[in-house]
């Protein structure tokens, strides 16, 4: 059972990666990318990072440390990287 | 109050960091809390910090819902509103207001202007042209 | 588990080829914030999969630590763009 949920994790991720990746190579602004970015790079990251814990729950203290370090970086980068490229007067 | 909060939060840090309690890792971890230099900020009241995580907490899921949202309907159009923030806000919660807008897919925190205002940056399904 | 593994080298790949063929430099910033957070998790697959959990620490002490050299990165050139 538990294997079952890891693996669903495992494939939600990798399905958020690819699909807010893909427009990455496309012709949009970089606001729209950072968004779908965001369903990348965070979601998809966090849902796999949950797969694996539970695959390996002996080692939560570090990869709960991993999930909040994960959402932490990504979205501060994403607001980081919004307001550097948007405020160019 | 935010000290403790502070503190709380090295705390924890260093337990998921080290994964040993054992009386002597113990001992350091409050020492070195403890001892890490703190800055002075104004207090926000207890009341608006437990409101900000349980905001943090209700963001996971509408994170993840949002994504699925975007995923089924495609969001082409891009739009920049305005967005008024709460009165007597402290700098740590306006951090975590910040965090939460920018963690749901949808929207974005472009700037914070000093006047009170988040000018946030969101994507709708449609172009209104 | 192998099969998950050769999805997420493809995956990586997309932000590389956009960091090679972009000349915009905010668009080089996204493709490199993207390629950072997945190596990483990258990482912490591979540990799994050897079943060695050394290499999962290198992931989340990387993890972590973070983009903070990123954010330094677009302040910068933040700055050099307003000069």
């Amino acid at each position: 059972m538990v294997d079952i949920i890891s693996y669903f994790c495992f494939g939600l991720g990798i399905v958020f990666w690819f699909w807010g990746t893909v427009p990455l190579v496309g012709d949009r602004s970089v606001l729209f990318k950072l968004h779908s970015l965001s369903v990348a790079d965070t979601l998809g990251s966090m849902s796999i990072v949950v797969g694996l814990l539970l695959k390996i729950p002996n080692e939560w203290p570090l990869l709960i440390l991993a999930l909040i370090s994960l959402a932490i970086w990504n979205t501060i980068l994403g607001y980081v990287l919004a307001y550097c490229s948007s405020s160019r007067e | 109050m935010i000290g403790y909060l502070n503190i709380l939060l090295r705390l924890t840090i260093w337990f998921l960091l080290t994964a040993d309690l054992s009386l002597a890792n113990i001992i350091i971890g409050v020492a070195v809390t403890l001892l890490l230099p703190r800055v002075a900020t104004s207090p926000g009241a207890i009341k608006d910090w437990l409101r900000a995580f349980w905001e943090v907490v209700v963001a996971i899921p509408q994170a993840y819902f949002e994504a699925l949202e975007i995923m089924v309907r495609p969001h082409s159009a891009e739009a920049i509103t305005m967005e008024r923030v709460k009165p007597q806000r402290t700098p740590g919660l306006i951090f975590l207001d910040i965090f939460v807008i920018t963690f749901t897919p949808k929207t974005i925190v472009l700037k914070y202007h000093e006047d009170g205002w988040y000018e946030v940056h969101r994507v709708t399904p449609r172009r209104d042209k | 588990m192998n099969l998950m593994l050769l999805a997420m080298l493809l995956a990586l790949l997309i932000p590389m080829y956009e960091a090679w063929q972009d000349d915009n430099i905010w668009q080089k910033m996204l493709a490199f914030a993207s390629i950072a957070t997945k190596t990483s998790i990258l990482i912490l697959v591979v540990s799994v999969l050897r079943d060695d959990w050394m290499i999962g620490v290198v992931g989340v002490l990387i993890l972590s630590l973070g983009n903070a050299s990123l954010m330094l990165l677009a302040q910068i050139i933040k700055r050099l763009n307003q000069i």
